[in-house]
């Protein structure tokens, strides 16, 4: 199975808002079916984004729970003013920011293995192929790197990075959900993106 | 922008391959209805007891954060310990006046002095003294307006002594 990767189309073309407007007021009466509904919607966006900030499945499997439970719980709150899943982002992101606040001093990282199909992907086979300068890169490693450069970015910039280049979000619908101005996460994504490149060096070949 | 992205596109190429970092077989599937049998189970109330931190572990958190903020509370509560001892260790020029002393000092007293200095008329006659002497455990409860309850008063038991 692999994550994420029609992350794109799937905010291209978000669920009618008709049907979700329903089902949110289903779930607001109690209604645990419409509920389920929902989580499943939403399920691999959410624990996909808690994953890549964390880097740890145990840590992502629980902060996925505890926000949809937490969502759940201030259904009643929920005023409908942004989207229903930008929403409960906004509730995510600040339950995975709050948990890495309290996990700083915490160093330890448990990683999946990557999917089997990652070895067919054109992209990954150049990064280690004969062209690449670290030849000896393995699977393993270059997944290694890439997340530990990641873990290096403050909060918010690994947040933008996620969301945009991994998940494939818009600046709008990041804006939206870290409540703050495109400028703003233009500018977050520049300097991650620079970040990374000079953290990543080794494994880039220019385009 | 356009020349920006382009710049970046190896790194956004790069980090495209996340995506392939999946959780077990199967995770999705069972995912929705952990959530669900959680929010059935009222697990919703126990996990956010377990995420939100306690006082305790907040007001310990807070001084990790700030320490000028553990300085100021150890101060204050070092404060507070030399005011108490300071304070307790000066009663004689705190307890005469207080009101309170006055008030509830003064019908125990005054029921004392009575018990012990009083004739003990019944010792005559009987010869032989029982004395339960209930004043204390009888006393009647002090009030704060310096009434004292008249339903309880001090009584001295005497049993004579037949059979000479």
């Amino acid at each position: 199975m692999i994550m994420a990767e029609p992350a794109e189309r799937q905010d291209a073309e978000s669920p009618a808002p008709v049907d979700e407007e329903q089902l949110v007021r289903r779930a607001r009466r109690g209604d645990l079916g419409a509920y389920d509904e929902l989580v499943r919607r939403y399920q691999e966006r959410i624990y996909a984004t808690i994953y890549h900030m964390t880097s740890n499945h145990d840590d992502a499997n629980d902060l996925a729970q505890e926000s949809f439970i937490k969502a759940f719980q201030a259904l009643k709150t929920f005023k409908g003013g942004s989207s229903f899943y930008t929403w409960l982002y906004r509730i995510a992101v600040n339950k995975t920011i709050n948990f890495l606040k309290q996990r700083k001093n915490r160093s330890h990282m448990s990683l999946n293995d990557l999917d089997f199909n990652a070895e067919h992907d054109p992209d990954l086979v150049a990064l280690i192929s004969d062209k690449t300068p670290r030849r000896e890169a393995g699977l393993t490693e270059l997944q290694e790197k890439l997340n530990a450069a990641i873990l290096k970015l403050s909060e918010p910039h690994r947040l933008v990075v996620v969301l945009h280049d991994v998940q494939g979000l818009s600046h709008d619908e990041i804006a939206k959900i870290m409540d703050c101005n495109i400028g703003t996460v233009r500018s977050r994504l520049f300097y991650a993106r620079q970040q990374l490149q000079g953290y990543l060096s080794d494994y880039l070949r220019p385009a | 922008m356009n020349e920006s992205e382009n710049n970046f596109e190896p790194l956004r190429r790069l980090l495209a391959l996340k995506r392939y970092e999946i959780p077990p077989p199967g995770y999705f599937d069972r995912f929705s209805s952990q959530v669900i049998s959680r929010l059935r189970a009222g697990e919703a109330g126990a996990s956010r007891a377990i995420a939100e931190p306690s006082w305790w572990l907040r007001l310990l958190q807070a001084f990790e954060a700030k320490p000028a903020f553990a300085g100021t509370f150890a101060s204050s509560l070092c404060i507070l310990l030399v005011f108490g001892i300071v304070y307790a260790e000066r009663p004689e020029g705190i307890m005469p006046n207080s009101p309170v002393f006055a008030t509830v000092s003064q019908p125990v007293a005054s029921l004392v002095s009575a018990t012990m200095s009083g004739p003990a008329p019944s010792s005559q006659s009987t010869g032989l003294m029982i004395n339960t002497n209930p004043v204390l455990s009888l006393e009647p409860a002090p009030s704060l307006f310096g009434q004292q309850n008249p339903l309880v008063q001090p009584i001295n038991v005497s049993f004579p002594i037949s059979g000479n």
